[in-house]
């Protein structure tokens, strides 16, 4: 199994109730920071990324938010040029993992494909691409984007994107969203192309997406994995069936949020207050509303949705959430190296997931326990998981081929958008066979 | 009179082919008459034709067409249209297909401004338009409230000067079964998000550049309460139109026709008599 730590970038000083007076995305009000908050904030979890990178993770993990209080990264791919250099001169072999530019939400998408590839460029091929289709308020409120327009985006500039990287001449590009009189981008990437991952919250489509054209598929459990992992990976699994795809479990990521400390009890102590902060004061204060505006889910899904609301596990509770809560619903791990390794063990073994994004650090967790939790991690954790899948006949395609992973090529299928006519843009066929003659060159 | 006594003009839909057959949009017909058509808000079309559209049905053949994407059965037509110049195309081709002359012209809100785009572009379609609370124009220092991002639970008070009224209650009231209910709120979430790739962000489109073209005598019905787009704006569309004049109809939210109908059927009736 691969092993990421991921972190997101919170402002660590958030007063105690804010969470009753704001909400963590849009409005939220820049008078609460101090100019000192706001430097160690991103200081320490710069220094901590690159701590799990020296501490042997097999790769390092990013998300992008714009005007957001829980996640201060309004563009990723700094985060990961500054780690991709950092750990290219300390000669680490670790996967640099983005994951990150969401392709519903940019309007430069031409700017995704240049940044993306010169990241790999600086780590020296060790770029993983990750592409969410696009939060809500993310591509709607801050971007400007109309809800129902951010999956027919998301299609058109991932082609874009793929086209950008993979074809040998400068091409002319006619699409909805972008006209380009010619796309010769450089530098290209030194993978062809870099693994491409797509973060989903559980939409059928995206899963079929991701299995017909060979992207891995991220499923970032925030709202309680106990709640919500039987669902989601069960329909994955089943959409990989009616596709016919093997069920690899390394097509697939899981991230969950992980506390380890020398004791169960200890762990609590230590590592429960901030966990409330961070869920009470980031997800949980980001209303629902905000969350999923009108057009930004298909119709059939807000039917569904409607009926059952059980793809949202603990969200709705989140704001006022203890500890237990948190436990319970399996939004966090928590205790002893052993509890924590059995647990995670026993759920990726169960639902056949090859890639585990260990969020390390989150909400209030000031430097020093983060340090700690990562390195403990590292060290008493991560060395039990890495052979869970190691006996069995799958290959890893999703994954950097300087750091063993055996790539395989783009192909065509289904695109994002439920209903959308075919796109007259998209060429997959043609990236999809670009893709493959690079791959194999 | 109450909305309650109007009689009710059967409604029959037809279906029209229309964008080269990309689109069926469908058209709600009731009554008889000389031409109206009635432009739907944001919220879709409903299931049915809402009593002052039917009261109007008693003098006018009404034509009630659904925007692209907020019909039954029919949600991702919306994919196959892109921009406003070519949704005011689509609605003036369905109208030609009718064979609809010089109707008037209603709409209300999100239709509103669809009105106005119809009539600024071909001047000549509409014998009179009346807009009711109409989006389209925008001024910073009168912000416009962003319908879509508002909770569920906060959009009545956004919608009526009183959200617990009986108009508003009907208006607002879903159906008991758990199916039917999840089904109505889909479509009108959906609607909303249709309707929406032509508002968002900013419901601005650049329709003040070309309302000097709608030559047409224009009646505007206005809320005074209206929370979603402030009574204010009365005065930004008369400074811009050339033949326009208003009724602001007091104790009435964003849709005078539901919240205050007696007052607005005969403001609107008043107008469309007049010569």
């Amino acid at each position: 199994m691969k092993i990421t730590l991921f972190e997101q970038a919170p402002y660590r000083q958030l007063p105690d109730d804010f969470e009753q007076h704001h909400e963590a995305v849009c409005s939220t009000p820049y008078s609460l920071t101090t100019r000192d908050g706001v430097y160690s904030s991103i200081r320490d979890f710069l220094d901590e990324m690159m701590l799990g990178a020296r501490a042997g993770f097999d790769g390092v993990a990013v998300t992008e938010h714009s005007q957001s209080s829980y996640d201060m990264l309004p563009n990723p791919d700094l985060i990961a040029s500054a780690l991709a250099y950092m750990t290219e001169t300390e000669g680490l072999e670790v996967a640099v993992f983005p994951m990150g530019r969401s392709l519903g939400k940019a309007r430069e998408p031409v700017r995704v494909a240049e940044e993306y590839a010169l990241i790999d460029v600086m780590s020296g091929g060790r770029l993983v691409a990750g592409f969410p289709i696009g939060l809500h308020y993310d591509a709607g409120l801050n971007n400007g984007v109309p809800p129902v327009e951010i999956r027919p985006r998301f299609d058109e500039n991932l082609e874009l994107v793929l086209r950008a990287w993979t074809a040998p001449e400068p091409f002319p590009f006619n699409g909805r969203f972008s006209q380009l009189s010619q796309v010769n981008i450089w530098p290209r990437p030194l993978q062809s192309p870099p693994p491409v991952w797509i973060t989903g919250i559980g939409n059928p489509r995206t899963m079929q997406m991701c299995l017909e054209r060979n992207f891995g598929f991220n499923y970032l459990s925030w709202f309680g994995a106990k709640l919500t992992g039987k669902r989601i990976f069960d329909r994955f699994w089943d959409v990989a069936d009616q596709v016919g795809v093997p069920r690899n479990p390394y097509r697939l990521g899981f991230l969950q949020t992980i506390a380890v400390a020398e004791t169960d009890e200890r762990a609590e102590a230590e590592y429960g207050p901030h966990l409330e902060y961070a869920f009470r004061k980031g997800l949980g204060a980001i209303p629902p509303e905000k969350l999923g505006l009108p057009g930004g889910i298909d119709i059939r899904g807000v039917e569904a949705l409607v009926k059952d609301p059980g793809d949202f596990g603990l969200y709705h509770q989140m704001r006022t959430a203890s500890f237990k809560d948190l436990v319970d619903a399996g939004v966090v791990i928590c205790g002893s190296p052993a509890t924590v390794r059995e647990q995670v063990r026993s759920f990726c073994s169960e639902y056949g997931i090859g890639n585990l994004h260990a969020m390390l650090g989150f909400g209030s967790l000031p430097r020093e326990l983060a340090m700690k939790n990562i390195q403990l991690f590292a060290d008493e954790v991560a060395p039990h998981l890495r052979d869970l899948w190691t006996d069995t006949e799958h290959a890893h395609h999703w994954w950097p081929e300087r750091l063993g992973g055996v790539p395989s090529a783009i192909t065509a299928g289904a695109g994002a958008t439920e209903g959308a006519a075919s796109n007259p843009t998209s060429i997959p066929t043609s990236t999809a066979a670009t893709a493959r003659t690079e791959a194999t060159a | 009179m109450t909305a309650t006594d109007v009689s009710t003009p059967a409604t029959r839909v037809e279906a029209v082919p229309a964008w080269n057959g990309r689109l069926t949009i469908q058209v709600k017909v009731a009554g008889s008459g000389p031409p109206l058509v009635y432009l739907h808000p944001a919220a879709g079309p409903g299931p049915g034709l809402d009593p002052f559209v039917l009261r109007l049905a008693e003098r006018y053949t009404v034509y009630a067409p659904e925007f692209p994407g907020t019909s039954a059965g029919d949600p991702y037509a919306i994919h196959a249209v892109h921009t406003l110049p070519d949704v005011v195309l689509i609605y003036e081709e369905v109208l030609r297909r009718l064979g609809v002359t010089r109707p008037v012209l209603v709409g209300q809100s999100f239709g509103g401004m669809l009105a106005a785009e119809l009539a600024a572009v071909f001047p000549d379609l509409a014998s009179k338009v009346v807009l009711l609370d109409p989006i389209g124009l925008w001024r910073e220092d009168l912000p416009i409230a962003n319908w879509m991002a508002t909770p569920p639970d906060q959009l009545p008070a956004l919608l009526f000067q009183d959200p617990s009224g009986p108009a508003a209650q009907a208006m607002l009231a879903l159906p008991e079964d758990l199916d039917q209910a999840a089904a109505a709120i889909a479509a009108m979430v959906w609607a909303m998000g249709s309707t929406g790739k032509f508002t968002w962000p900013i419901p601005d489109r650049g329709l003040r550049d070309r309302l000097h073209r709608l030559t047409a005598p224009v009646l505007l019905v206005w809320g005074r309460e209206d929370r979603l787009i402030p009574v204010a704006y009365v005065d930004e569309w008369q400074r811009e139109l050339p033949d326009c004049r208003a009724v602001i109809i007091d104790d009435c939210g964003h849709i005078p026709q539901v919240e205050r109908y007696s007052e607005t059927l005969a403001a609107v009736e008043r107008f469309l008599l007049d010569n």
